[in-house]
């Protein structure tokens, strides 16, 4: 039985990517930049779903992460060096702020630690939006290049999606090692019970400090892709909003799946245009869903999927369990 | 006789009350120890002083010879001094197996070796023989959080063996599990420490379990050492029987 749902698991997955791969070159301009975005915003929400689901560290400051990598990249960019560069900065860069960031989980959690990580948050954006030396201000930084890849210019949008999309490939590659490797199963441990994992050799302190450093590296990653997609950036993109968001969408795909922030991400960046429509109610539709969702299942949509697999399996298992007592012969 | 562990003069405050009030003894490498006393004498405390979960107020504690006061209890895992908790303590979400890797994946390699190495951290057999040794066979893809009572209380015994300890400090292994469970408990530790040449020391309240598994007993009352002997003579003992066993 779990061979077949295997399979259909694979196959499931292979027609995601297909359709990823093939639908977008029927897409026009706009569709194409909504679902490059989409992209861009799963690796910030990846990284935050690493931070916050799996390792249970709250923090408000993930969008500062991503403003972080887009100023890298529009800077180094904008003054003729390859995008590759900016990455690289970008990524070494909220690694060690992400490191210092996590000393406060340190000591403290949960509500206390947002409230660190939003002032780190609103130390971000100052600095965006005042150090006008290094970022020009509120004039913001426009003009940003996109990359030649391999020879490839990727200016127009297709090109660019897939830069966004192969990007995703290699982070959620990457972020599916690092959550089947000891890591992962340390990152969980620090989550469900911290004083246990001590207890079992586990240095709380460090993995702690990886978690912070690691999600934020992906932050970084995804404001460096996040740059060349507008071509241009001033501070007001990455304010306290951008967290907030980010951490909807972690919270309403469902924190600590790993699909979750894919999920997350296509509903925070696509609902806005289906409810299009609705004009200006749209912002309080999506809140009342939001509330509904979250009374109807506090661990997301994901979440749902789970519970409902989960008493599926339950009811198997008690069924065969009774066949067994029985001594009936189980149906083949 | 070596000894495993040795722990002098360990006093904890609590504000103005005072837990643990300067106890010392010994254990022998390869004793089993039981630690009794009546409810709220400072056993736990005592416990997490000498794990660092807790900062002892004074005293010292050596494990081989070798000053460990004050070290993070991660640290002294690695040493070899390994846990159970009063409360149950798995990680629900997690599989039996998983629970067990876990508990024994950060005693070999480096955080790179865990990060780059293989998914199981080369545990899967070892993890597998401590499911066996504790008969947890049929529940090895279970998440922890599903099994009854008594088989989280094994799997917690189980995890802390994980790490093939020299010390094992069990806080109410039997509390709240049943006959059978209990007396395959008891099979499992006289036999890991016969073979292993596990220490252990035992906080237990089932005074069957206490006087048939360990080879000295310790009482506590009111943070202090009331009596250190074989379970013969404590039962003998006419102040431990005041304090604690009754008439």
């Amino acid at each position: 039985m779990s061979a077949l749902k295997r399979y259909w698991r694979v196959a499931l997955g292979m027609v995601v990517i297909a359709a990823l791969i093939i639908a977008p070159m029927y897409l026009n301009r706009y569709g194409l930049f909504i679902l490059s975005q989409w992209a861009v915003m799963t690796i910030a929400a990846t990284g935050l779903n690493l931070t916050l689901g799996y390792a249970g560290q709250v923090s408000l400051a993930q969008g500062a992460f991503v403003g972080i990598g887009a100023y890298a990249a529009a800077i180094m960019t904008a003054n003729g060096m390859p995008l590759i560069a900016g990455l690289g900065v970008a990524i070494v860069l909220c690694f060690a702020i992400g490191w210092i960031l996590g000393y406060p989980a340190l000591r403290v959690q949960h509500h206390y630690l947002a409230f660190v990580t939003l002032a780190f948050s609103t130390l971000a954006f100052l600095v965006f939006r005042n150090e006008s030396w290094l970022t020009n201000g509120i004039y913001g930084i426009s003009n940003i290049p996109r990359p030649t890849i391999l020879g490839y210019p990727t200016n127009r949008p297709l090109p660019f999606y897939y830069v966004c999309l192969g990007s995703l490939a290699l982070v959620s590659l990457a972020t599916w090692w690092l959550i089947r490797s000891p890591w992962g199963r340390a990152f969980v441990a620090l989550r469900e019970n911290p004083v246990r994992a001590l207890s079992l050799g586990i240095d709380t302190r460090r993995y702690t400090l990886m978690a912070f450093a690691i999600g934020s590296a992906l932050g970084g990653v995804a404001g460096t892709l996040y740059a060349p997609l507008t071509q241009y950036i001033d501070p007001v993109p990455f304010n306290l909003s951008l967290s907030l968001d980010l951490l909807m969408m972690v919270i309403v795909g469902g924190s600590g799946f790993f699909f979750g922030p894919f999920l997350g991400a296509m509903i925070a960046v696509l609902l806005p245009e289906w409810l299009r429509f609705t004009q200006g109610y749209y912002l309080m539709i999506y809140a009342v869903a939001v509330i509904l969702l979250l009374i109807y299942s506090p661990t997301g949509i994901l979440g749902i999927l789970d519970r409902y697999l989960t008493e599926r399996r339950t009811k198997a298992a008690s069924a065969l369990r009774a066949v067994a007592k029985s001594g009936l012969e189980p149906a083949p | 006789m070596t000894a495993v562990l040795e722990i002098s003069n360990i006093k904890k405050n609590f504000g103005g009350i005072t837990a643990v009030d300067g106890v010392s003894f010994d254990v022998q490498e390869g004793e089993i120890l039981g630690l009794i006393g009546p409810n709220g004498c400072g056993k736990s405390t005592l416990f997490n002083c000498i794990l660092g979960q807790l900062q002892p107020s004074g005293g010292e504690v050596k494990v081989d010879g070798k000053v460990v006061t004050g070290f993070r209890p991660s640290d002294l895992n690695r040493l070899g001094v390994s846990r159970t908790f009063q409360l149950l303590q798995v990680f629900p979400k997690l599989s039996v197996r998983e629970n067990l890797i876990l508990a024994g994946q950060e005693h070999q390699g480096n955080m790179l070796s865990r990060l780059l190495g293989p998914s199981d951290a080369g545990l899967t057999k070892a993890a597998e023989q401590m499911i066996d040794f504790f008969k947890l066979g049929h529940l090895a893809d279970e998440p922890a959080g599903g099994l009854s009572y008594g088989q989280q209380k094994l799997l917690d015994a189980a995890m802390a063996f994980m790490g093939g300890p020299r010390l094992v400090l069990l806080d109410e292994p039997a509390g709240g599990v049943n006959l059978t469970m209990l007396g395959d408990l008891k099979a499992r530790l006289a036999e890991i420490n016969r073979e292993k040449r596990a220490t252990f020391v035992v906080i237990e309240h089932n005074m069957e379990f206490v006087m048939s598994l360990c080879s000295r007993v310790v009482v506590m009352a009111e943070g202090k050492v009331l009596a250190i002997g074989t379970p013969a003579e404590i039962r003998a003992n006419s102040a431990v029987i005041d304090a604690y066993l009754g008439h």
